[in-house]
């Protein structure tokens, strides 16, 4: 992950395949890789959105201590998410993902504004 | 007449005054425009009294310089139609400077030539906007004869519309000595009130405006007028435009 | 020398072998057609807007430029870092470019994005002469898109530049037609009281303001890439796709809020520079300034590309759409606003502390501004409650340090989404590390718009003397904004780095506005030898004195300030 795209962004997976990603962050910003079709990506925009505005997230580093924070209802923002990890600079992380190849999906960083100047990339299946 | 020819190299030597003050800078040149000029007629117009008096009055300015120091070259004409006479016919020629954020002194020479004997004047003055945005124009004149006046303008301009106005003016004359030859009495001469609804047609370049006008004589000056067979109090309706280049 | 320079090059990237681009231009008189009028202007290679450049990251560039005028003329590359020799103000970098002659500027291209050329003589900006720049980075673009699109507006008056000059000096209201009148006040009366319109109204009369002094210039016609709303500038793209528009305000004197109803943008770069992507549903351009914005069109329509004047007395209008000749509806212009007492607090101060050293002594002031003050800040609370646009009642008053707590000139969304501020602004990517400043330089803005005279610190360009900066220093700029204009200041040569309180993440840019009554602090890193321009952008209040050289001592090499120096620069 660079400031703010992906390399590559295309990946050709086999449906069915079980996929390791390994994700570095070499940009200076926090970014997420986040698997899901573009409206999952647009739902989860707006958590990040609220992670942005409560200083979870700040510019190029996580604020792990607002994460946990309870935020008065029950839910915190955690990042936790089994299709998705967020990397501050410099960080790397790994995801396993089952591709069924049946819907359209891309992966994404969804911290804002990222996914719209283009920070996403496409899965292709082969056939 | 033989006043012309003086008046005329005078205006050349404001204008290569006024030239001298800019600076001969390159960079100043590209970037800063120093000097500017306007030239403007704020009454133009005709006017037929109560009494069946008609009079044209025309009352132009015309100003070159910069900032810090503007000449200007203000003339005032009242055709009297019955007399075939220019009843008022006055030339200043002023230079003015600024002396606060809204007012700005002035000073300078005015002629005099109307039918009948003439007059040269030395003018001081000052002209602004005064709070609530009353625009004020005050004189002191000291004759060539000894004698001293002042007189005081004031005009508000109040906006119906963006393009509809009315502006509203009131003119004062006081002498502080006689001044029979010329009809000029010890005292408040005259007033003059004139209320004149205008329509900006063409930008500010052209606004055609109708109105109406109350003028009166005071004490000796009065009396001189009485005494030449003149009214001392005249209603007039106005129509004219002012311009601006 | 030019051999020199080349061989230097070479020496340091010798891959990039023949990276350089030739571009003539003939600067000639064109006539301009805005739907509205049709006026003889200035333009570039027969046409205002002149051609759009295509400059790459790390080529050389030579352009010829041939005046075809019968005044002298410039080009100044408005946001480039270049040798100053290069930069086209006459009488700082050059002498400028005779009738006839033709003038080959030489430079390096050192940077990426979005900006644009004009001419720096007289009037001739405004008259027409302005193009874009658009320059590909050397790496990737840190986003992606699928085509995109330059829109460059403009306020273009049927009055020539001179003209106007002259009438706001003759006349500083000359062009304002939405000053209030007796109507408004009755309207006013009937919504707040007799007693508080009158109130307000003896306020402002007692300091002879204006509240509706928000555009000088009124009575243009907004046109985008060279077209009025009229001739509707279309740019088509393909539902699905990703489209960049560079935005550009090549105005002479006017502020653009603008929107895309139906569409959110993402602010990607600002003065050229890539900024951390910010969704927004409007954003106001300052003059001079540019924002490259990314949408993404889904739906098979069309969208108007909708640029009101912040003070509302005008609009530019273009569309985006699927197909040539379809449009979207034309959104009617907002109200204008309204300065209120807070936009005049600048000014007030200022009269109170020096009025000896600006207005020779001013006779009448003293006490009347004195009470005005007083009822200035009795009346603030109530004043900005009452019927500004952004009508949010009570504690829900928008904030934004960028503007005088309790402006009129506050923007809001239409749609009531999010509006762009400086403060949303952060670089991408850090230009220069951080480091403490080396010294402050205060320049307050000042004027008096009764006269049309502007000034920094008081002091007109004629009277003033340049700024000296050291090469090698770290200026931290202070701007007061005196005045109720907003003044957009634009320093030539160097990075402004505006303080958003984001430390190294501050946003690099090359204008900088500035609002009524607000302070805000700048910081330039002094890379760039040789002399340069300094002046607010809004060109009649550059042209009536607001304008500073800036003169830089020393260099790399302590070799002063030459076309050699640089090429040794280079070396270093």
């Amino acid at each position: 992950m660079y400031d703010n795209y992906y390399e590559p962004e295309t990946i050709d997976i086999q449906k069915g395949e079980v996929v390791r990603f390994v994700v570095e962050n070499h940009g200076q910003l926090v970014h997420e890789f986040n698997i899901g079709t573009a409206d999952m990506h647009e739902a989860h925009q707006e958590e990040m959105v609220m992670m942005v505005e409560h200083g979870v997230i700040q510019g190029g580093t996580i604020n792990h201590q607002m994460m946990e924070m309870d935020m008065g209802d029950g839910h915190t923002m955690k990042h936790d998410d089994p299709n998705s990890v967020l990397l501050e600079p410099g960080q790397s992380g790994e995801l396993i993902w089952r591709f069924s190849g049946d819907t359209t999906l891309e992966f994404a960083c969804n911290v804002p504004g990222h996914y719209q100047a283009g920070m996403y990339g496409d899965v292709r299946f082969q056939q | 007449m033989k006043t012309r020819n003086p008046w005329l190299a005078r205006i050349c030597a404001l204008t290569l005054m006024g030239s001298a003050i800019v600076q001969a800078d390159e960079a100043i040149d590209a970037h800063n425009v120093n000097a500017f000029w306007g030239v403007s007629a704020e009454k133009l117009e005709y006017r037929y009294s109560d009494s069946d008096e008609k009079l044209a009055v025309i009352e132009t300015d015309a100003w070159y310089g910069s900032d810090e120091l503007k000449f200007r070259w203000q003339f005032t004409g009242e055709w009297e139609e019955n007399h075939n006479a220019w009843e008022t016919l006055e030339n200043q020629f002023l230079a003015q400077t600024p002396i606060s954020e809204f007012w700005d002194a002035k000073a300078g020479i005015r002629i005099d030539t109307p039918e009948g004997p003439d007059r040269v004047y030395g003018v001081i003055g000052l002209t602004g906007l005064a709070p609530y945005w009353f625009e004020i124009d005050t004189n002191l004149y000291v004759s060539d004869k000894g004698d001293a006046s002042v007189d005081f303008e004031a005009e508000y301009e109040l906006l119906i519309t963006n393009y509809w106005i009315v502006s509203a003016t009131f003119e004062t004359l006081l002498a502080f000595s006689e001044d029979r030859e010329i009809g000029v009495g010890k005292g408040i001469n005259s007033t003059e009130v004139g209320l004149r609804l205008s329509y900006d047609l063409i930008d500010r370049a052209f606004s055609p405006y109708v109105g109406v006008v109350h003028e009166r004589k005071y004490g000796d000056t009065a009396d001189f007028a009485r005494a030449s067979g003149g009214g001392t109090e005249d209603w007039f309706a106005v129509v004219g435009a002012r311009l601006a280049f | 020398m030019t051999r020199r320079l080349i061989t230097v090059t070479l020496a340091l990237f010798l891959p990039a072998i023949g990276m350089a681009g030739e571009y003539d231009l003939t600067v000639d008189r064109v006539k301009i057609d805005t739907g509205d009028f049709v006026k003889e202007g200035i333009g570039y290679n027969g046409s205002s807007p002149g051609p759009t450049l295509r400059f790459k990251e790390g080529e050389d560039v030579v352009i010829n430029v041939t005046n075809n005028l019968k005044e002298t003329t410039s080009i100044h590359w408005h946001g480039l870092i270049l040798p100053f020799e290069q930069d086209g103000v006459p009488g700082i970098s050059f002498p400028g470019i005779k009738p006839g002659e033709t003038f080959t500027y030489r430079f390096p291209v050192v940077q990426a994005g979005t900006y644009w050329y004009h001419s720096h003589s007289g009037f001739q900006e405004p008259n027409g002469a302005y193009g874009a720049i658009i320059i590909e980075p050397e790496g990737r673009e840190p986003f992606r898109y699928d085509r995109e699109y330059v829109v460059q507006l403009t306020d273009k008056h049927p009055h020539s530049g001179d003209r106007i000059m002259r009438n706001l000096k003759s006349s500083p209201d000359y062009y304002n037609r939405q000053q209030q009148t007796v109507m408004d006040f009755f309207t006013e009366s009937r919504e707040q009281g007799f007693m508080a319109t009158l109130h307000d109204r003896r306020m402002w009369g007692q300091m002879r303001m204006m509240k509706a002094d928000i555009e000088d210039v009124q009575g243009f016609t907004g046109l985008i890439n060279g077209k009025g709303p009229e001739q509707n500038w279309t740019g088509l793209f393909k539902p699905g796709e990703r489209v960049r528009l560079r935005f550009i305000n090549s105005s002479a004197m006017t502020y653009f809020d603008i929107r895309i109803p139906g569409l959110k943008m993402t602010v990607v770069q600002a003065d050229g520079n890539n900024v951390q992507p910010v969704n927004v549903d409007e954003f106001r351009i300052g003059v001079a300034e540019t924002y490259d914005v990314i949408v993404h069109i889904r739906d098979e329509q069309a969208y108007t590309i909708f640029a009101e004047s912040m003070g509302r007395s005008g609009y530019a209008r273009g569309t985006l759409a699927p197909r040539e000749g379809m449009v979207a509806e034309v959104p009617e212009l907002r109200k204008a606003p309204m300065l209120t007492m807070a936009d005049m607090a600048g000014h007030m101060d200022h009269g109170d502390m020096d009025h000896g050293s600006m207005n020779h002594g001013g006779m009448d002031h003293g006490a009347m501004d004195h009470s005005s003050m007083n009822h200035g800040s009795m009346d603030q609370g109530s004043m900005n409650h009452a019927g500004m646009d952004h009508s949010a009642h009570g504690g829900g008053m928008p904030e934004d340090p960028f503007y005088a707590s309790g402006s009129g000139l506050l923007p809001t969304a239409s749609n009531g989404g999010k509006f762009l501020s400086y403060s949303d602004l952060r670089a991408q990517s850090p230009l220069y590390e951080e480091r403490e400043p080396t010294r402050e330089i205060e320049m307050r803005l000042t004027g008096n718009m009764e006269r049309y005279e502007w000034s920094i610190n008081g002091v007109k360009y004629e009277d003033a003397d340049p700024v000296v900066l050291q090469y090698g220093e770290r200026v931290r700029f202070k701007f007061v904004n005196e005045t109720m204009m907003t003044h957009p200041m634009h320093l030539h040569g160097m990075w402004s780095i505006l303080d958003v309180g984001a430390g190294k993440w501050n946003p690099i840019k090359h204008v900088i506005s500035v609002a009524p009554a607000t302070t805000v602090y700048m910081e330039t890193e002094v890379d760039a030898p040789g002399e340069w321009a300094f002046h607010c952008h809004l060109s009649y209040h550059a042209a009536a004195g607001m304008f500073r050289k800036i003169v830089v001592e020393g260099g790399p090499n302590e070799d002063v300030a030459s076309g050699d120096a640089q090429a040794k620069g280079g070396d270093a």
